[in-house]
């Protein structure tokens, strides 16, 4: 059973990610801001973490460099699902070394789901 | 006899005498006229001499008049120079400083006095260090350029424009470099677009709950539904793609606001880009019933510039229209064909839909703008479609208009150099 950390501070829209990835037999980790996502990311080792952006104390931009900066994290893929959807957040997401870009309003929870079993695959 | 003689002798005399003083009288009074005459003349010659000093005085005392008139100018045309809220800076036609008022130097924190900054060529003020910006900007050369926006630091953003100036004989006198401060404007562009920005983004996480709630619904996640319930559902999912589409079109107006809607250019086979975006309106189009065309050109089109990204949204937002705005039965026809002559590659997008009534047509472009029979026909339209499409033409240097008859169909053109 693959982990899955999702790091997402709106309690509703995480809880309806949540949900959609236990019917598909995931393991999930749950934190809402970027320190408390690190922590998690240390401790469960998943192997994929969903990524907001904008997120109390420490933004996701933050939190994927610091990944990068850690050997036990950089090889752990992240999707980040936001609904900054500027040009410039997408490049910067990628650069920092996320697998893919989501923006939350342009997906539905079976859309992401899908690309997140081709990368575990 | 002797005496009668002597007498006679004496008369002789006296007559020689009185006639020699008729002869002298005479004389004399023509020597009297003659310098009568010459008093008169002289008299005369004083008069227009006088006259003609007279005149002189006149003469002098225009000049004169003209001078203070020219000085009163002068001044009055220096003190609107340097009083000008606006900073300005004249350079003669060897490009040295000929005028400079004391904005330029306000805005520049200049210390040195004006009088030594006058009579500098351009590529001497690189000894100001805080002119550095304006002296790149500029060019060596001084090109002639229409408002610039340069970020001298965060608190100061100048709009720059360079003007040549011309006399009324077309004399070239040299260029006018206009510094206007901005910084107060760019600020509160700065902030309107960071609000719809922000507004937008908030408004973007509530949506997609709502779309990823009414989605798993309709997915049956959460137990079955029935045809009603899905019906109702389905509208709602749609009206809610709506107010997400419609936050992406203000987003991308907020950018083009902002100038920031940037290019990243990269040579591209623009046959290929229309041609993806025209894959993604065949099953809308099929499902309406519509003749959906794509007319791709022989020969292969040389490659050019373009935002990928971009471009595809401002083709997206033509065939979107197109194929709304067409009835069913109607026909949608795309081509693209290359100008070999005017070196430029054409593409049309061809409709036989409800058209743009005549006196609308003129505001196609601007934002907000719906046709009437647009708007009784299709609620669904954002009428900022246009407006983004003609930002991202222009900005990759084509252009696009359109013929449209009312209930006869549009075309829309689309050009760029090649």
């Amino acid at each position: 059973m693959s982990k899955i950390l999702i790091i997402e501070d709106d309690k509703f829209l995480r809880e309806l990610i949540v949900r959609k990835l236990i019917q598909e037999k995931f393991e999930i980790f749950e934190a809402i801001d970027g320190e408390e996502g690190l922590k998690k990311m240390k401790e469960a080792k998943p192997d994929l973490v969903l990524l907001d952006l904008i997120l109390p104390n420490m933004d996701g931009f933050e939190v994927l460099r610091r990944m990068k900066e850690d050997i036990s994290l950089a090889q752990v893929p992240v999707f980040i699902l936001s609904n900054l959807g500027q040009r410039e957040d997408i490049e910067k997401g990628l650069k920092l070394g996320a697998v893919d870009y989501l923006v939350k309003a342009h997906f539905t929870p079976n859309e992401i789901i899908e690309k997140i079993k081709v990368v575990l695959k | 006899m002797d005496k009668f003689l002597k007498r006679e002798k004496e008369f002789q005399e006296l007559d020689r005498i009185s006639k020699m003083l008729i002869r002298r009288d005479l004389v004399l009074t023509e020597l009297r006229e003659k310098r009568e005459k010459e008093l008169e003349e002289l008299r005369e010659k004083t008069i227009t001499l006088e006259k003609s000093r007279i005149a002189l005085m006149n003469i002098l005392e225009d000049v004169e008049k003209a001078r203070n008139l020219a000085e009163t100018e002068k001044n009055k045309t220096s003190a609107i120079f340097e009083n000008f809220p606006e900073g300005l800076i004249f350079f003669d036609k060897e490009n040295k400083i000929s005028s400079i008022n004391s904005k330029v130097q306000e805005l520049f924190h200049l210390k040195e006095k004006k009088i030594r900054l006058i009579g500098q060529n351009i590529k001497d003020l690189k000894n100001y260090f805080s002119l550095i910006p304006l002296i790149e900007i500029l060019g060596e050369e001084i090109k002639v350029f229409y408002q610039k926006i340069l970020l001298i630091k965060t608190n100061l953003i100048l709009e720059v424009s360079v003007i040549p100036v011309f006399t009324k004989e077309r004399e070239n006198k040299g260029k006018l470099i206009i510094l206007r401060n901005v910084t107060r404007e760019k600020n509160i562009e700065r902030l309107k677009t960071e609000f719809v920005s922000i507004a937008a983004h908030q408004l973007r996480t509530p949506l997609s709950a709502i779309k990823w709630t009414l989605r798993m619904i309709l997915d049956e996640d959460m137990g079955k539904i029935n045809g009603e319930q899905r019906g109702i559902l389905e509208k709602t999912y749609q009206s809610n793609e709506r107010m997400i589409k419609l936050i992406n079109d203000l987003l991308n107006v907020a950018r083009i606001e902002e100038g920031k809607f940037l290019c990243k250019l990269q040579k591209q086979d623009i046959v290929k880009v229309l041609e993806e975006v025209f894959i993604l309106f065949e099953q809308t189009a099929q499902k309406k019933g519509l003749k959906f065309e794509f007319q791709k050109p022989e020969e292969k089109l040389p490659e050019i510039k373009l935002d990928v990204e971009k471009i595809s949204l401002a083709f997206h937002n033509l065939i979107d229209n197109a194929v709304n705005y067409t009835d069913s039965g109607g026909e949608v026809k795309i081509a693209i064909e290359n100008l070999t002559e005017q070196k430029q590659i054409l593409i049309s997008i061809a409709d036989t839909g409800i058209g743009i009534p005549i006196e609308k047509q003129d505001r196609v472009f601007n934002k907000f703008f719906r046709g009437e029979n647009a708007m009784r026909e299709e609620t669904e339209g954002t009428g900022l479609g246009l407006f983004i499409a003609k930002n991202i033409i222009e900005a990759l240097h084509g252009k696009i208009w359109f013929e449209s008859k009312e209930n006869n169909g549009t075309t829309f053109y689309c050009a760029f150099p090649c």
